[in-house]
């Protein structure tokens, strides 16, 4: 009885398994497989409020091609790096090895954060699945400095163990970034702040280090002084009322935070004096440009606070007015534009291009990683919302451009744009 | 015993020796104290002062948190690991009662001055009920197992309050309201904020207050009885439960009075924030000699001087290591602490 009851039980799995092969099958009928995008993006906790928006600009540019390519069907499949609330690197390594178990799945967009990056690299360049990031900025992912090993603990080399190159971002690197607002705070007003002398402080990350290193050297060689350089511990630091005090004592017309607002960047503006407020510029990368930034400065949140911003403004950009109106129709709350939302399009749109290419490249066959990453490597000229990308051989945009905004009313708005080798 | 000793090199054996290590903890200090008055000099005094006047206001939110640490330890030899965490719902818990006594950032005047006392009294007595219950549930069922055992749920409850804190606000930094007046104050190079003055002020009231309670009244003198000698107090007729439930009532509302002040005072908030303030008002337990009311008040009022003024004269990266250093080498050189440990005789 028993032995027969295992019977039946083997018979009916049976069944159900040719049942749920059938079905599988049935829903592919009239397409010649399945092809998946994936985003490794924080979108809980902390860092949501500039992650989740990039991911729906991701997910909007998938839903724009339609839902199919060349004959496949198109999905998009979101992953979440956070931890706890906050973004996490082990978390995103995860992420990546269940990205690289799914073989539908052709490439990725993200990681938004640069410490994630420099985990996931090595892993998705060994399988190789093509990485395109919407908002990394450390420069040392990509580029060769002499100083990279010793500041970051990383190169493009040693994060790339194949010797080959898997990963692309559409951000302007910190090596730009950083210049980019020190110059601003340098040049005369009514075009920059007209200032010689600044406070550099750092939240002893990898983005927030390189970022206001990069800050600091552009400042000093372009004739400002550095007067006081530090750097705090998110996890403890919470009255910055010494640091404020030292920058002033040593007559600093600005503060530079390189920090993000989930490792507290703007809780020192917070604790300033209003007259401390009124008279020192605050300065940032975008990890401070957000609405947090804004909640956490209180009071002091006042039109002397400008962050730079790694991506062009799509607004700016005319040829992209038809997208962005068609996803503001779709996302409609202000919290669903992010700086970084349209460059999330950018990247899934630059993936599904070349995932087109790849196929046609196979003769409308299901294309390996390999041809995909191949055919993102050749990506120049593509007309993204955020500009004109063209990749290079380390997987940089050729032009990078990025836009300076100004806190006015309590929201950023754009101020100045630039461009680099334009 | 004395022929094994004779086997170690003099020189290992002489680390055992009182004065040996005394005298090197004593260079050590020395070295920090003139490195620090070279500082001090080339910055001139109106700096100093500035950052005098933040390390006290920190070091009195500190200590505050510190007592709390000192009289758990002092009446059941505990280090209540929860208590950090009880310090940040002070905070939040304050926060959460400010819309419902319409109390708001930027009111003119000192409007709001009566409705954040009330304030204060309902999350001492939210924070103190807490902390007796915390007190009942995880430390009272293993009073009488082996002391790592409390010591592992106190640090689980650590991790649910800041689980439940997590839930309750979510992983953001939090807006505390910016309500203390904000007015200079200078005396020649002294020169000092209201807020400043009012965060030095509640502590050291909230400090008198304690040591006056613990000297004078009934249950001060039944606490002392139970922390020298646990069984001759029960003996004596003392409610052993209802005094340690008293303690950590005490404790939570030192805390909570600590977690208001530092929201006023940072004006921000984040539910892992007891957790390292915790561990720093810990050194500073240990710092002034565990067990030691007068200690716990000097050790924090240390910590925190010693921290801005890392802060503001050398590398702010070193913060964190000089401040565990000084428990390490409390620990190493001096385990009694400055004023030294109330040890129960028995």
């Amino acid at each position: 009885m028993v032995r027969a009851r295992g019977l039946s039980v083997l018979i009916v799995a049976t069944f159900v398994a040719f049942a749920c092969g059938s079905t599988s099958s049935g829903g592919g009928s009239g397409s010649k497989g399945e092809i998946d995008i994936a985003s490794d993006l924080p979108v809980s906790g902390a860092d949501a409020s500039s992650g989740l928006p990039t991911q729906q600009g991701a997910q909007f540019a998938v839903d724009h091609a339609g839902g199919s390519i060349k004959g496949f069907t198109l999905k998009f499949v979101p992953f979440d790096d956070a931890v706890n609330g906050a973004h996490d690197a082990q978390k995103g390594v995860q992420n990546v090895q269940q990205m690289l178990a799914n073989s539908k799945i052709l490439g990725m967009v993200g990681p938004f954060n640069s410490g994630v990056a420099k985990a996931e690299i090595p892993v998705a360049n060994q399988a190789p699945l093509a990485m395109i990031s919407p908002s990394n900025t450390n420069e040392c992912l990509t580029q060769t400095f002499d100083y990279c090993q010793s500041a970051n603990g990383f190169t493009p080399a040693s994060l790339r163990p194949t010797g080959k190159n898997n990963y692309f971002r559409v951000a302007a690197a910190d090596t730009f970034q950083g210049p980019a607002m020190a110059d601003f705070a340098l040049k005369a007003a009514p075009d920059g702040l007209g200032i010689t002398k600044a406070a550099v402080w750092d939240d002893e990350e990898t983005f927030g280090k390189g970022v206001a290193d990069n800050f600091a050297k552009e400042f000093t060689s372009k004739g400002g002084t550095v007067v006081d350089r530090k750097s705090f511990d998110p996890k403890s630091k919470s009255d910055f009322h010494d640091f404020i005090a030292s920058a002033v004592s040593k007559g600093a017309q600005a503060i530079y935070s390189g920090a993000t607002s989930a490792t507290k960047g703007c809780i020192a503006r917070g604790e300033m004096t209003a007259a401390q407020a009124s008279s020192i510029f605050y300065l940032g990368p975008d990890g401070i440009g957000d609405g947090q930034c804004v909640k956490d400065s209180g009071s002091n949140a006042n039109d002397h606070m400008f962050a730079t911003q790694g991506v062009a403004d799509a607004t700016q950009n005319p040829s992209a007015a038809s997208i962005v109106s068609a996803y503001k129709a779709k996302y409609t709350q202000a919290s669903d534009i992010g700086a970084y939302t349209f460059a999330g399009y950018d990247c899934a749109a630059i993936l599904i291009d070349a995932i087109g290419r790849a196929i046609d490249a196979n003769n409308g066959n299901m294309p390996t990683r390999q041809q995909v990453l191949d055919q993102v490597a050749k990506t120049s000229n593509f007309q993204g919302l955020t500009g004109t990308i063209t990749f290079d051989q380390n997987g940089d945009p050729t032009h990078p451009t990025l836009q300076l905004q100004q806190l006015k009313g309590g929201t950023w708005t754009f101020k100045a744009q630039f461009s680099q080798g334009a | 015993m004395s022929a094994a000793l004779a086997r170690v090199p003099v020189i290992l054996r002489s680390w055992g020796n009182t004065q040996f290590s005394s005298l090197l903890g004593l260079l050590i200090v020395a070295v920090a104290v003139a490195l620090t008055l070279g500082q001090v000099f080339a910055h001139g005094a109106t700096y100093f002062f500035q950052i005098l006047v933040i390390g006290v206001a920190d070091g009195a939110i500190y200590a505050l948190i510190a007592l709390g640490y000192t009289m758990v330890y002092g009446i059941i030899e505990l280090i209540n690991f929860a208590h950090g965490d009880v310090f940040t719902l002070g905070a939040f818990v304050s926060l959460a009662l400010m819309p419902m006594f319409g109390v708001t950032e930027g009111k003119a005047g000192i409007g709001w001055l009566f409705p954040m006392i009330l304030i204060a009294l309902a999350t001492m007595l939210i924070c103190g009920g807490i902390n007796v219950a915390i007190e009942r549930i995880a430390y009272r069922p293993l009073r009488h197992a082996p002391r790592l055992a409390p010591l592992i749920t106190a640090i689980g409850m650590s991790a649910i309050l800041e689980g439940a804190m997590y839930i309750w606000r979510g992983p953001f930094n939090l807006h505390y309201p910016d309500l203390l007046p904000d007015v200079a104050i200078n005396f020649g190079p002294i020169q000092l904020s209201t807020k400043d003055v009012i965060v030095i002020v509640v502590a050291v009231i909230m400090v008198v207050a304690l040591t006056m309670f613990i000297n004078l009244s009934k249950l001060g003198k039944a606490m002392r009885a139970t922390a020298q000698d646990r069984d001759a107090a029960q003996l004596m007729g003392i409610d052993i439960n209802r005094t340690i439930a008293a303690t950590f009532f005490i404790g939570a509302v030192l805390a909570a009075t600590g977690g208001i002040i530092y929201g006023l005072y940072i004006n921000n908030v984040t539910f892992d924030l007891g957790f390292i303030s915790g561990l720093i008002a810990f050194t500073a337990a240990v710092f002034g000699g565990i067990g030691n009311i007068p200690g716990a008040a000097l050790g924090g009022l240390l910590i925190g001087i010693i921290g801005a003024f890392n802060n503001g004269y050398f590398d702010s990266s070193w913060t964190e290591i000089i401040i565990f250093g000084i428990l390490i080498a409390t620990l190493v050189f001096r385990p009694t602490g400055l004023l030294g440990m109330r040890v129960p005789e028995k």
